[in-house]
């Protein structure tokens, strides 16, 4: 049974028209890194807050930073270029509903690409000072098309859980565009090393410059900032079972 | 006024929301305890797993901007204790501090430290008692 979700109203305080976009989204998840590298980069490109997204369900608070009221979920325009951050979690038991109202909002932009970002939980983190990162797209071809292009390994078995894998589902069945970039990453520790591992393949996919240096330079005080919202973050993880990423999907010979 | 029964889908996901608000009012009271405590102390409550893995025990605390020659770390039987200075305050917090109890007794003279990319880490040998059986 499908029922339509009044709960979420997309706002664009100044209209968002044109043609193209890629859209980016960083909503927080494992490691914060989608996050992390979604902040990043509309920060080092300078993008311009033109809209929010109003959710009923959400807590009534607000987000000040210096001196500013922000918005929880906000989206960000450069040309045809747009992310959408956000300073809270997606609650469990509104990441489908959700998903699906924010997908009605960016298939009526025609995007050309829809880009998750995303950490891939890896026990193993310490051990890695370069992590891995994968893609998966909505269509086998667009995969193949990037995985040639930019050397990037394919995300091959495996599941994903919660907001990336509703958008990238949604994706498929609407036929938009849509691909996961993800890094192995710390669980529940806020991962700016790997989310600047994701910053690198999307500058690449966008074509364009971005140094991640800086990102890097203030990990250690990105960490101590972001571990409110890791800790957060955490028990919407456990409500959209993000822990079967560490499993494999069952295969019947 | 027209009544119409609830389908039993919106009851399951109504109680859902209950259940997740409930949790929601728990986890933000644990939140307040641990921002309240960090704020009188002027400590910071790092991040922290804690993982039993066979006969051994996996403790790891996320603690960027310290150093292994400063950290202080204590292990007991049955607790783990880290002090350690962070040289990135965020609101004056300037060390590290957390006790964490264990759910199971270690060796104290088994545990092995290492302090990499911000993330210190402690394996410790359980402390097992018992006999060995054979199996027939």
């Amino acid at each position: 049974m499908k029922e339509s979700y009044e709960g979420v109203e997309i706002v664009e305080v100044e209209p968002i028209e044109g043609e193209g976009f890629t859209i980016i989204e960083g909503f927080p998840d494992v490691g914060l890194v989608g996050s992390i590298a979604a902040s990043f980069i509309a920060d080092r490109l300078g993008m311009k807050e033109v809209g929010y997204v109003d959710v009923e369900t959400l807590p009534p608070i607000i987000s000040v930073r210096d001196g500013r009221i922000l918005e929880l979920i906000r989206i960000y325009r450069k040309d045809n270029l747009l992310a959408i951050l956000s300073d809270v979690p997606i609650p469990a038991s509104i990441v489908k509903p959700f998903s699906r109202e924010l997908m009605n909002w960016i298939e009526s932009k025609k995007p050309k690409l829809l880009v998750s970002l995303t950490g891939i939980p890896e026990p193993n983190r310490l051990n890695i000072d370069k992590p891995k990162v994968y893609l998966l797209a909505s269509k086998v071809e667009l995969g193949q098309r990037l995985h040639e292009a930019m050397g990037i390994e394919m995300f091959k078995d495996g599941f994903i859980a919660g907001i990336k894998g509703m958008l990238l589902k949604e994706g498929v069945r609407r036929g938009i565009d849509t691909v996961l970039i993800s890094a192995q990453s710390h669980f529940n520790y806020p991962d700016p090393g790997s989310a600047a591992e994701v910053v690198r393949y999307v500058s690449k996919i966008l074509n364009i410059e971005l140094d991640v240096k800086p990102l890097l330079e203030s990990a250690e005080e990105l960490k101590l900032r972001l571990r409110d919202l890791m800790r957060r973050t955490n028990r919407m993880m456990q409500g959209v079972q993000k822990s079967r990423e560490l499993e494999l999907p069952p295969v019947y010979l | 006024m027209s009544y119409r029964r609830k389908p039993l889908w919106r009851i399951l996901l109504d109680e859902f929301r209950r259940i997740e608000e409930e949790m929601s009012r728990i986890e933000d009271e644990f939140i307040r305890r641990v921002k309240e405590a960090e704020g009188m102390r002027g400590c910071i409550t790092p991040l922290h797993n804690l993982y039993e893995s066979g006969d051994e025990i996996i403790f790891t605390a996320d603690m960027p901007g310290s150093s292994k020659e400063e950290i202080d770390l204590r292990v007991g039987e049955n607790y783990i204790r880290v002090e350690a200075p962070c040289r990135s305050p965020i609101r004056g917090e300037r060390k590290y501090l957390l006790h964490v109890e264990l759910p199971v007794e270690i060796d104290p003279t088994s545990v092995r430290a290492r302090y990499k990319d911000g993330v210190l880490e402690v394996v410790a040998r359980k402390r097992l008692r018992g006999f060995r059986i054979r199996v027939e």
